[in-house]
């Protein structure tokens, strides 16, 4: 830079009065705000009523990791609606005890998922931790909840890992205080791998996923399911994360002579995709995109609209399921908010319908972590996916798998269920 | 590759550098011409993007937002360099840390503003009709909005070459750079010309939003992506000419959308590999002169 | 020693004594643990800007790509831990300085010819590619998910896994880098490099190396990063590609300038300052919007940073 910069002398003549004052109070009060503990109002009554909580009727008190800022803010947003939404549809109380939920920002970096872990842990002390979007953070975080024995329900982070058995816990594995509510990318990859080679007898797939790790895991597991019934991959094709410009992988794609193609992409890499997808002509040229659900959930729908037309997905739930459950869920979302809830907002209210209906179990108690643990294995619920419940082994959903085609009637783009794969467990190694 | 294919890639190539040339404009006049680091240049392309899509949403047209979102910025910038800018000449590290500053509060500003439409859901900028199609190019189908991104890139290049050396302006603001008090002395008023050339170079990011955004998409984030683009075509170039801005996005475009599908490998960071090339070979760039004074 | 020197080392020490000891005299104070906990980081953050401002504020090179040493530190002190299946603290340690420095020499190498804007662009550029090979080398970093179950250090017999002990490290090492940052800027090699910021060519003509002056700054500042990064890996038990992404090199770039490029205290108080505002600071309250806000009040308010301010008010 220019060396005309100044930067250790002072040449400039002193500042006014006013101005010092501002500096040194402003110091100050930010150094008060600092120290002072978040959200625990006064020290002495909460710790009283720490040592008293575990008792039913003591205030719960939840954190929730969730981004709020950065590129995926947006889910942070939709689960916090829906989190919000449950507890004001159950008075704000979770078996008879009135709920506190303290916040935090994620902000898509593991060092500061893991601070604000540790705040939940030593300085919030959280009776049960939810969230966490991005799966290296809670890969960052399992150790952490697992040492300080928190009860961790991870409502979206879906990195196979967290939930199995794994060679020296290397990325990560399951722990007896994690439960996941969410999915691993196995259950919504490996089979419409199955469906697709067998009872769809597609025999040849191009794969085309984002090169990281949730991209290369689905492909790794739609991979193994389409070859286990006979299927060949052609070939594969990797996009940098966030690419700015799809069109050149898109055009390759239209170069290589398979039509069916199995992607993994989500949010606004997936609006590009499908954009590329439909303004190089592959429709018309007779390719078909099939993927994870992720590639075409709402929020990706809302923006491309018609352009998804065709396009194949699984997943466990869509906007258009039918059942009682999902025909409240949304009424009363729409209701709230105006908007239609995504597979974000079903998963963080699944985070709510199971803990509440553990702490059902154990009348309110949360001292006792084993007690509590053991009540969330064995809870049972309806859903607006369909039937929920954990595996007792993984603690990771056993739930219905559906493939699903995006179709649009009057203007208004949806995945419509084409069929239902089945029960889907992770196989947790 | 088929020559097909080539062909095609040719063309993404020289879209994408279109939309890099329209992407760094404004920062290649306020940066390589006034001497100032706008880091706040992404920012002002994001608000750009945001505020066409307002307009769009509210006139259904996208010509309109061409003309509003260049102005909307333009005002920004009038308002921000007086302000913020002025007493901070030749400061650069200053100049760094108060644009980073500025980029911060408006991007989190647009994520606060979801009763505008905005916030942080990923939004697309609709093409506007007629350019929305595809077009048989060499026996496929390709994104007429590209073809037209590459003619008015053109023409901007043009434009502002027009302006650039056909003007005195110009002139006046290279002068005003090397020596203001001089410039001054000669009585022009060098305030209100760096003023006016930060308020075009915005005006010029904000024209990039309303161009560029349907390509590139809106979304949290999307303001860091466009100034290291920009950052990377205007030095690639060779600072302190438009024609710098040229060809680096004729260099780097191209070498972008090749490199990803010769070497998919290196995808992720092949344009800075690019980048790093061309510095080790040329160190101030392709076009550069050496303008740094030691 | 002069009596103000004294004084003023005095009340340094005073201070460091205070701040190591913090966890044993707050230990009644409900917040004790965490607020420990985000000193920790504090301090680490120091370390690593301190490491930056010698090369923005004594050097005047501005380096955009200095995460590359602090990530790449500490995924070599976490990755030679797990190749040689051993918790020393030397070991890891030693590899992430080795790491850090060989990175630096590197990057250094190519780097310094280019001067201003294209020395920042070429040292984001090469620091974004260490960042693409951490992401994308999964089998030796863990990819994009991250280097997990990282272990904290033992000193010989000595395990400092817990929190206070990590406490100490941090504290211990805050305070050597500290005197080594004293000691190099004071002395006639700090000076030839304030010279070569001031003015090269005259350093060149007066016969002064100044390629090799700026590469072993550059060095020199790399492997102190790689210290933090090493750090940071013990802290967090996690590396992640974040550590070496772009955020984090211009994380530490506005922590020098915001604390006052070119004092031995600025980069502290700048780490202290952003990191209490993106980490602390109440979730209902927008982090990056009262960050850019801070920001600007101080380019128009206090020019030197937080330090230049401290420095007029205790003149006053």
């Amino acid at each position: 830079m220019s060396e005309r910069d100044d930067l250790a002398s002072t040449r400039h003549a002193g500042i006014r009065m006013s101005r010092r004052k501002f500096l040194i109070t402003s110091s100050a009060a930010a150094l008060a705000a600092a120290c002072a503990p978040a959200s625990t109002g006064g020290n002495a009554a909460t710790s009283a009523a720490a040592t008293a909580a575990g008792t039913p009727g003591a205030p719960l008190k939840l954190g929730q990791l969730l981004p709020f800022t950065k590129v995926y803010a947006e889910l942070g947003n939709s689960m916090k609606r829906s989190t919000d939404l449950y507890l004001k549809l159950k008075g704000n109380k979770l078996a008879n005890r009135p709920v506190t939920v303290i916040y935090e920002d994620e902000a898509n970096d593991p060092q500061v998922g893991l601070a604000k872990t540790q705040k939940f842990i030593d300085q919030d002390k959280v009776d049960v931790m939810l969230g966490v979007v991005a799966t290296p953070i809670a890969y960052a975080i399992r150790n952490a909840v697992d040492s300080a024995k928190m009860i961790y329900i991870c409502t979206n982070a879906g990195g196979n890992a967290l939930t199995r058995t794994t060679t020296d816990c290397k990325p990560s594995c399951k722990s007896p205080y994690i439960f996941r509510t969410s999915f691993s990318s196995y259950q919504i990859s490996e089979p419409i791998g199955e469906y697709m080679a067998g009872k769809k007898g597609v025999k040849e797939v191009f794969t085309f996923v984002a090169d990281y790790g949730f991209g290369t895991e689905s492909q790794a597991d739609f991979t193994t399911g389409f070859t286990k019934n006979g299927g060949k991959i052609t070939g594969s094709l990797k996009a940098p994360l966030a690419s700015a410009d799809f069109v050149p992988f898109v055009t390759q794609l239209k170069a290589q002579p398979t039509k069916d193609i199995y992607s993994f992409f989500s949010g606004a890499d997936a609006v590009k995709y499908i954009q590329a997808w439909t303004q190089l002509g592959l429709p018309a040229a007779g390719y078909k995109m099939n993927g994870a659900g992720f590639l075409t959930e709402q929020d990706v729908l809302a923006v491309v609209k018609e352009q998804a037309n065709g396009a194949v997905t699984s997943l466990f739930w869509a906007v258009e399921l039918d059942n009682p459950e999902n025909k409240a869920f949304k009424d009363a979302y729409q209701k709230e908010y105006n908007l239609l809830p995504d597979v974000f907002a079903v998963q963080a209210w699944d985070g709510m319908q199971a803990l509440d209906l553990a702490l059902q179990a154990t009348k309110g108690d949360t001292s006792d972590k084993q007690k509590l643990i053991a009540a969330l294995e064995a809870v049972k619920f309806n859903s607006p996916r369909g039937a929920f419940e954990f595996d007792k082994d993984t603690h990771n959903p056993i739930q219905d798998m559906y493939m699903r085609e995006v179709k649009t009637t009057n203007g208004v783009t949806v995945n419509t269920i084409s069929d239902k794969i089945g029960r889907v467990t992770d196989p947790g190694k | 590759m088929t020559f097909e294919d080539a062909l095609q890639q040719a063309l993404n190539g020289l879209s994408f550098g279109a939309l890099l040339f329209i992407l760094a404009a404004g920062l290649s006049l306020i940066f390589g011409m006034m001497d100032v680091v706008n880091l706040a240049h992404g920012a002002f392309y994001m608000l750009g993007a945001y505020v066409a899509l307002s307009v769009t949403r509210a006139t259904g047209s996208f010509w309109a937002a061409v003309v509003v979102a260049p102005l909307a910025l333009a005002v920004v910038g009038l308002a921000i360099e007086p302000l913020l800018l002025r007493r901070l000449r030749g400061r650069h590290l200053d100049q760094v840390l108060i644009t980073i500053g500025l980029s911060l509060v408006i991007a989190d500003f647009i994520r606060l503003r979801d009763d505008w439409g905005w916030g942080a859901t990923v939004r697309a900028l609709p093409f506007p009709p007629g350019l929305d199609g595809s077009i048989a190019v060499a026996g496929s189908a390709y994104p007429t909005y590209r073809l037209f991104v590459v003619a008015f890139g053109a023409g901007l290049a043009l434009l502002l070459y027009v302006l650039h050396r056909r003007t005195s302006v110009g002139a006046l603001v290279r002068a005003g750079v090397d020596d203001a008090e001089m410039l001054s002395a000669l009585g022009v008023d060098t305030d209100r010309l760096f003023t006016l050339t930060f308020a075009v170079g915005a005006g010029l990011a904000g024209l990039a939003g309303v161009v560029a955004a349907p390509v590139f998409g809106l979304q949290p984030g999307m303001d860091v992506d466009a100034l290291i683009y920009s950052l990377i075509v205007v030095v690639v170039g060779g600072l302190g000419s438009l024609s710098g801005a040229v060809a680096g996005s004729a260099v780097v475009g191209p070498a972008d959308t090749f490199g990803k599908v010769l070497f998919p490998q290196f995808a992720l960071a092949l344009i800075f590999a690019i980048m790093a090339l061309v510095l080790l070979f040329r160190p101030t760039g392709l076009l550069g002169r050496v303008r740094i004074g030691r | 020693m002069s009596r103000s020197l004294r004084i003023r080392a005095g009340i340094v020490l005073l201070a460091w004594i205070a701040l190591v000891t913090f966890p044993e005299w707050s230990s009644a104070w409900e917040s004790s643990r965490y607020v420990a906990g985000i000193i920790r980081q504090i301090l680490i953050f120091a370390i690593f800007a301190s490491s930056l401002n010698l090369l923005v504020g004594y050097a005047g090179l501005p380096s955009l790509g200095h995460a590359a040493f602090f990530g790449g530190g500490a995924y070599a002190a976490a990755i030679a831990a797990q190749r040689l299946s051993t918790d020393q603290l030397l070991v890891s340690l030693g590899a992430g300085i080795a790491g850090a420095t060989l990175l630096a020499l590197l990057i250094g190498f190519l780097a310094v010819r280019a001067l201003g804007i294209f020395f920042l662009m070429l040292t984001l550029a090469l620091a974004q590619m260490v960042f693409a090979l951490a992401f994308q080398a999964t089998d030796l970093t863990g990819g994009s998910n991250g280097f997990s179950n990282v272990h904290r250090p033992t000193l010989f017999g000595l395990d400092l896994s817990a929190a206070n002990d990590l406490y100490a490290l941090v504290c211990v090492a805050f305070l050597l880098v500290g005197l080594l940052l004293w000691r190099v800027t004071t002395s006639t090699y700090g000076r030839a490099l304030v010279g070569v910021r001031e003015n090269e060519r005259r350093m060149r003509a007066l016969g002064y190396d100044t390629r090799t002056l700026k590469l072993s700054a550059f060095v020199l500042a790399g492997a102190i990063a790689g210290v933090a990064g090493a750090l940071s890996s013990y802290e967090f038990r996690f590396v992640s590609p974040n550590d070496v992404a772009l955020g984090t090199s211009v994380s530490g770039f506005v922590m020098v300038l915001i604390g006052g490029a070119g004092s031995l205290v600025g980069p502290i108080l700048g780490a202290a300052a952003v990191l209490l505002i993106e980490r602390v600071l109440p979730s209902e309250l927008p982090a990056q919007m009262v960050l850019g806000i801070v920001f600007i009040v101080f380019v128009v308010f206090a020019r030197q940073g937080i330090a230049g301010a401290l420095r007029r008010v205790a003149r006053a």
